[in-house]
């Protein structure tokens, strides 16, 4: 993985360790200097093991959940890498035809002459960069083992010459034997292990093939090693005369198989010099030339200036050489290359279309179609980008899951050094009286802090990376199960880039280390008095004026500067040591400066910003870069600010007015809680209606969650009384529960920090899962729908290009095992990709998609749902009716939709302009698609548009549907339908008569799938992957329950005395033991109710919202799983606390009187 | 003759902290009777405390017997002898002990609610007794918010509560200055004229000891002196 964010990963592992090193630097200088806060510090973790256990798994959580995500996306890199270097092994680019002719057919790509292959190969004689050039066919063909009477319907056909495997190796046996291709007869081939597999054949066996309604028989000579030119998926391989001779193609090829310079890896790295190269090569110049003509214009050129600010750099050098190609009198290789580039293609229309020539655009683009001779496709080199794109990608996903449970991690870390504090006040506060400062005491804590830091990141990182590991196993189990889409060959590989487990590390340990510090330094603030005698902590002002507060960041600002003065006078004066010492202290002056900075602004905006008013303009700020950029992050966030503002200042307000303190901060805190909550409940819909239409992401959802959680504590925490109350009433009716309950109500009511950051974190878990639980099932409800996915047909089967079934109905009549009464439809199409553009949009590149051509009986069957009918349809049935009778009217799928919600497919490079799928109604939409064979455009109406459910969500099928009639005259080549559909008769078996359809037509490679059983399978990959980020989310909840672990610990250890006292007055074991367990149930019980409550609420507005794109998502709770969840949480936090409860259930109530 | 009400006979008491042992009690024989207030004196580390732990059932004993009311105190299982507590016994310490989540009146009512009274009789009679104890008017007030005199009062009205038939004390005017002490003591002395309860106070201070019916004298764990009864 080479990005996380955008950023690549040398510059986050440089920043992280200038941050990491130099801290961990300074604490060991501190440590060096200060010994004996050191040895304080140190000393406090072997005192209770226990609780030092706790603490390190409480602290690993974040760098253990950065492991897992860089661990899951480091495989998934490298998974997909493998995956296709072991595909393509010395493949490094393959070239095609870019021109079809009426020969050519669907689902192979277009043939030309071999003694293009001879000229290209004395063109490239003196190009060191490619070492091997591979003419070849690769077609499909059905194909059976007669020994095993085993079929494959889409068998790898592929024709090799054996005169040029210079640079792609030799084949070789499965037993490492090379095998020489000239040895093979007409009657022989070679089969890869994926064909050995599906066909269970084996050295000897009689294969049959079918092609173009002959059969013919090979002998299998020997099984292959999958990948480079042996292919992966089933492959047949044979000479290359023998595949031109099986298929009727004389002196033709339909590919050249490149292999790089270099080794299967580092081939790639030259794959754009190559491609560059060969395009020139391909390149029609007349064409280009007239492009050249065509664009130098001054306004073109002034626009790709303007564009190329924007661009990446990369793409910005490559349009230059455009731009300076354009002025010259010569058309340049450099420029061709340029010209040819797809990406630098865009770039050009774009310029055109900012210029405003619209005319010369349309022309431009038609122009680009017809420049190239040829296409180079470099396989490599993007396969090894989407594998780095996906592995940044998952990693992303990942972390923000995970942003919960580090958050969590944070509060805990947090906690501990509150709780620590409060334990080691009496002795602080001795230490201060006898000199120590408040920063040894910060000092103090960080040593420890760090301590835990380092021991818990290394375990962090190993745990993280075991997580990773079981991610990956899981992955691999749901990839087998199949419904994901991927190969079925796609493996994914446990791997680990050493890069990545530092930036973990250090992560983890800078989030640690600040939170550390931070929590430090408030602990260390405290009443020396008051810490001696065990007092509360009286109510302090600061003692610094505030106006030297205001001051301070600028005297922060200026320190280093004026210091280093200092010290350059002093050395002028010859105070040598002086100067020394004045400009070192400069010096670390100046590397602290961004955290002093930090601090002494906090320390000045802290008071206006507690009494309400400065919080509230910090608010409206917000909301007004909100309102400006439109997005809807900032906003929300300045909206809680002012909620949290007004609150503020009413708290101001009621003690200057001489409220008595807890009721001032109950009426603000109430305030802001409940307000705030009914804010973030706020369906979207109604924010939409003040504020216009706003974006946001997945970002959301986290700071959504942060705030309606910190709401729910406030208010929880400020009214506990009353619950109190309830509690009181409820245990009523068991004497001998209500002391129990009495006491342990009371202790965390009384504690409202720890207990408020104790229910935060549980809450934030309990919230994250039920969040993902209930949009699982939404989804996976929604996808299961086979009905409605599969638009009513029951069956789909697909059929071999090259060996069709021209009438489907009198076939099924010729085959005695099938009986037409059984099947009451058959609909069928053809899908192929085509590329596209929308008349008078702003975008006027063509760009890839696909398109299905289907017969009339698929069109007046199909039952698919249109989310969108254009205005003159009235129903669907009205639209399908209309497609049939007009052939240039279409209807589209939702993947080439915009959404506003932005609820939709990046994989989709087209994009409609002027309608979004939410909305309610369209007009007809003129587009134009164009073969990118014969360059053949098509003009076309969309008229309606399905759901996002239909097909699956496109796994189905993916693609415009349109009437055959118009393509099958436009285009040259036969469109033989590939893909049919069937609705099964009431009362026929439906899988029996899947498999008799494949059976068969065995001979046309007819596969069949039972559509309900597959889109079952869809689900349930959607369904484990959620469950599988379910589980990774659910991190947090190792964090909450080891949270309560640590309150237990504490408590009964702060609270040893009082166990001997309740003893005392007659509490029986099991009521202490039971009265902690309760208390910690309080607070679990608390944390689910306000995790489950909110996040219930959250759901109910995302499935709302979502609806608006996929309405077929239904709202409903998964009880069983919420109920899994809840009753996890609560059993392992009972188990974490039953120790301690026992432990304090077990102590003498002398020996605990004893206890100071 | 009046009955005992406490009869200890041959107590020992080791703490064996794993490398030391000390013999705490040595084979102590007491007797308390009803209505007695009895004070138990000595220096520091002679075992006061310590017996007074062992004869509430505090703690346990390694040898001999101790006999309240008729009921053989460690043969009782912990939970019985937790119930016999809650219904026969009270308890003063030096630092109050209160709890410090719970108000005044909150703190006081704890015994009932663990002996089972109704939760509102259980509030009548705390109040009555904080009333008794003249700290009517901060029932509701944390134990933080009162003074070290007040806190033990709670401390006196709890021990109170059950109206139980024994009071422990141990070093209840140890932390208080010499006139609340003297307070302290007064309301001792006259519920315990007015119920008839047994007191057993473990005491350093003289004047404390001089308001008791009888002290008893400790050294190294054992009695060395416990006829002499004084005259309150």
């Amino acid at each position: 993985m080479e990005e996380l964010f955008g950023i690549p990963m040398d510059v986050i592992m440089a920043i992280l360790l200038a941050a990491f090193l130099p801290a961990l630097t300074g604490v060991a200088i501190m440590a060096w200097r200060n010994r004996v806060m050191l040895k304080l510090g140190l000393r406090n973790i072997p005192r209770r093991k226990s609780q030092t256990g706790l603490i390190v798994v409480g602290i690993m959580i974040s760098t253990l959940i950065m492991a897992a995500a860089f661990g899951t996306g480091d495989s998934i890199t490298f998974s997909i890498r493998k995956n296709a270097t072991d595909a393509l092994g010395p493949i490094d680019q393959i070239i095609f035809s870019a021109r079809a002719d009426e020969s050519d057919t669907v689902g192979s790509f277009n043939y030309f002459s071999l003694d293009r292959y001879e000229q290209l190969k004395v063109e490239l004689a003196e190009f060191d960069l490619v070492d091997g050039l591979a003419p070849g066919i690769g077609e499909f063909a059905p194909t059976v083992n007669i020994r095993t009477a085993l079929s494959e319907g889409q068998m790898q056909v592929t024709g090799v010459d054996p005169n040029s495997l210079d640079g792609f190796g030799r084949f070789h046996l499965v037993n490492g034997q090379e095998i020489n291709l000239e040895t093979l007869g007409p009657g022989d081939a070679l089969i890869n292990e994926d064909a050995a597999e599906e066909l269970d054949a084996q050295y000897g066996d009689d294969l049959v093939t079918y092609v173009g309604g002959l059969s013919i028989t090979f002998k299998v000579q020997g099984v292959v090693d999958s990948g480079g030119l042996a292919g992966v998926g089933p492959t047949l391989l044979v000479r290359l005369d023998r595949a031109q001779e099986m298929f009727e193609r004389e002196n033709q090829i339909n590919s050249i198989a490149v292999s790089n310079q270099g080794g299967v890896i580092d081939g790639a790295e030259v794959s754009d010099e190559v491609t560059d190269a060969l395009r020139v090569l391909f390149t029609d110049r007349e064409i280009a030339r007239d492009i050249q003509t065509l664009l130098n214009r001054e306004d073109v050129i002034g626009e790709l200036e303007t564009l190329r600010a924007t661009l990446t750099k990369e793409l910005a050098a490559d349009l230059a050489v455009v731009t300076s190609g354009l002025v010259e009198s010569v058309l340049t290789d450099d420029f061709i290359a340029m010209l040819a580039d797809e990406d630098v293609q865009e770039a050009v229309l774009n310029a055109v279309h900012e210029a405003g020539i619209g005319e010369v655009g349309a022309e431009v683009g038609t122009l680009f179609a017809g420049l190239a001779e040829f296409r180079v496709n470099a396989i490599k080199k993007q396969v090894l980008e989407v594998a780095d794109q996906a592995g940044s990608g998952v990693t992303s996903i990942f972390i923000v899951m995970g942003l919960f449970s580090i958050m969590v991690g944070v509060l805990l870390i947090f906690l501990i050094f509150v709780m620590l504090a409060a334990a080691r006040r009496s002795e602080m506060g001795m230490a201060r009286a006898v000199g120590a400062k408040q920063r040894h005491l910060v000092q103090m804590f960080i040593f420890e802090g760090t301590a835990y830091s380092l021991v818990s990141g290394a375990v962090g990182v190993g745990l993280g990376l075991g997580a990773s590991s079981i991610i990956v196993f899981m992955a691999n189990r749901i990839f087998q199960s199949g419904g994901t889409g991927a190969p079925e060959s796609f493996t994914m590989f446990i791997h680990f880039d050493p890069r990545s487990a530092v930036v973990a590390y250090c992560l983890g340990m800078v989030i640690t280390l600040a939170t550390v510090a931070i929590s430090a330094y408030r602990v260390s603030r405290l009443n020396i008095v008051a810490a001696v005698r065990g007092l509360p902590a009286p109510v302090e002002q600061s003692q610094i004026p505030y106006n030297k507060r205001l001051l301070a960041p600028c005297e922060a600002l200026v320190r280093p500067a004026l210091l280093f003065g200092f010290g350059l006078l002093a050395l002028v004066r010859m105070d040598i040591s002086k100067g020394f010492g004045l400009l070192v202290t400069s010096a670390w002056a100046a590397v602290i400066l961004p955290v002093r900075l930090i601090i002494t602004i906090g320390q000045a905006i802290w008071v206006p910003m507690s009494h309400g008013w400065m919080t509230m303009v910090a608010g409206g700020l917000f909301v007004w870069i909100g309102v400006a950029s439109k997005e809807v992050a900032p906003l929300s966030v300045g909206i809680t600010l002012v909620i949290i503002g007004i609150g503020l200042s009413l708290r101001t307000i009621s003690y200057r007015i001489g409220v008595q303190a807890d009721v001032a901060d109950r009426i603000a805190y109430t305030f802001m809680g409940l307000v705030t909550l009914m804010y973030w409940i706020l369906p979207s819909s109604v924010l939409r209606r003040i504020f216009g239409d706003t974006e946001g992401g997945i970002e959301m959802f986290f700071i959504s969650g942060v705030a309606m959680v910190a709401a729910a504590v406030w208010t929880v925490m400020y009214n506990a009384d009353l619950l109190l109350v309830v509690l009181t009433y409820v245990a009523k009716p068991f004497g001998w529960f209500r002391p129990v309950v009495v006491t342990a109500v009371a202790y965390p009511m009384a504690a409202k920090f720890r207990t408020g950051l104790t229910l935060a974190m549980f809450s934030l878990v309990i919230f994250t899962l039920i969040v993902m639980s209930i949009l699982t099932e939404a989804f996976s409800s929604a996808v299961g729908d086979s009905e409605k996915v599969a638009g009513g047909w029951d069956i789909q089967a697909t059929v071999n290009a090259n060996t069709p079934i021209y009438d489907i109905r009198t076939a099924i009549d010729d085959r005695p095992g099938l009986d037409n009464r059984d099947i009451t439809a058959i609909g069928g199409y053809t899908a192929f990709p085509v590329e596209i553009r929308q008349v008078g949009a702003e975008e006027q590149q063509w760009r890839p998609y696909g398109i299905r051509v289907a017969d009339d009986q698929y069109l007046k069957q199909t039952g698919t749902t249109l989310k969108l009918i254009a205005n003159g349809y009235d129903s669907p049935d009205d639209v399908w009716k209309a497609v049939q009778k007009d052939s240039n009217l279409v209807v589209t799928d939702s993947f080439i939709v915009p959404s506003r919600e932005r609820f939709g497919n990046d994989e989709v490079q087209f994009e409609l302009e002027g309608v979004y799928f939410d909305d309610a109604e369209m007009e007809p939409i003129d587009i134009e698609v164009r073969d990118p064979g014969t360059g053949t455009v098509i003009p076309l109406t969309i008229i309606a548009v399905t759901d996002r459910i239909s097909d699956a969500f496109g796994e189905l099928g993916r693609g415009i549907i349109a009437s055959r009639k118009e393509l099958d005259s436009a285009i040259p080549f036969q469109i033989p339908t590939t893909t049919y559909r069937f609705k099964v008769a009431d009362g026929v078996d439906v899988p029996s008569l899947s498999r008799d359809l494949e059976s068969e037509f065995r001979e046309n490679g007819m596969e069949t799938d039972v559509l309900s059983e597959l889109v079952d399978e869809i689900a349930g990959a959607n369904r484990a992957f959620n469950y599988l980020f379910t589980s990774f989310m659910g991190l947090g909840l190792m964090v909450g329950i080891a949270a309560l672990g640590v309150v237990s610990l504490r408590a009964v250890v702060e609270r040893r005395q009082q166990i001997g006292v309740l003893r005392a007055i007659g509490y029986r074991r099991g009521m202490v033991q039971l009265s902690f367990l309760t208390e910690s149930s309080f607070v679990v019980i608390m944390g689910v109710a306000i995790g489950v409550g909110l996040g219930t609420v959250i759901s109910y507005n995302i499935v709302k919202d979502i609806q608006e794109d996929l309405e077929t998502v239904r709202f409903s709770i998964p009880w069983l799983q919420i109920g899994i969840i809840v009753a996890i949480a609560y059993v392992f936090s009972l188990v974490t606390t039953y120790m301690p409860s026992r432990q304090a259930s077990r102590i003498y109530p002398a020996e605990a009187l004893r206890y100071e | 003759m009046p009955e005992p009400i406490i009869t200890a006979t041959g107590i020992h008491k080791i703490y064996d902290t794993g490398t030391v042992k000390v013999n705490a009690l040595r084979g102590v024989n007491l007797t308390v009777e009803r209505g007695e207030m009895v004070a138990i004196m000595g220096p520091s580390g002679c075992g006061k405390t310590t017996m007074l732990n062992c004869l509430s059932g505090l703690d346990e004993i390694e040898s001999g017997q101790v006999v309240i009311d008729g009921v053989v105190l460690h043969d009782l299982p912990d939970d019985n002898r937790s119930d016999y507590r809650a219904r026969n016994m009270g308890f003063v310490f030096q630092l109050y002990n209160l709890l410090p989540v719970l108000s005044a009146v909150e703190n006081v009512e704890l015994p009932l609610l663990v002996s089972g009274v109704r939760p509102a009789e259980a509030r009548t009679r705390s109040m009555d007794l904080l009333e008794l104890v003249g700290l009517s008017d901060r029932a509701q007030h944390l134990p933080g918010e009162l003074s070290g005199g007040q806190r033990q009062r709670v401390t006196i009205a709890r021990a109170l509560v059950n109206n139980p038939s024994i009071v422990w004390a141990d070093e209840p005017t140890g932390d208080l200055d010499s006139e609340t002490a003297s307070d302290i003591m007064d309301l001792m002395c006259k519920l315990n004229v007015e119920n008839g309860q047994s007191f057993v106070l473990v005491t350093h201070s003289d004047d404390v000891g001089k308001r008791a019916h009888r002290i008893v004298r400790m050294r190294d764990g054992t009695i060395v002196d416990d006829g002499n009864a004084t005259e309150a």
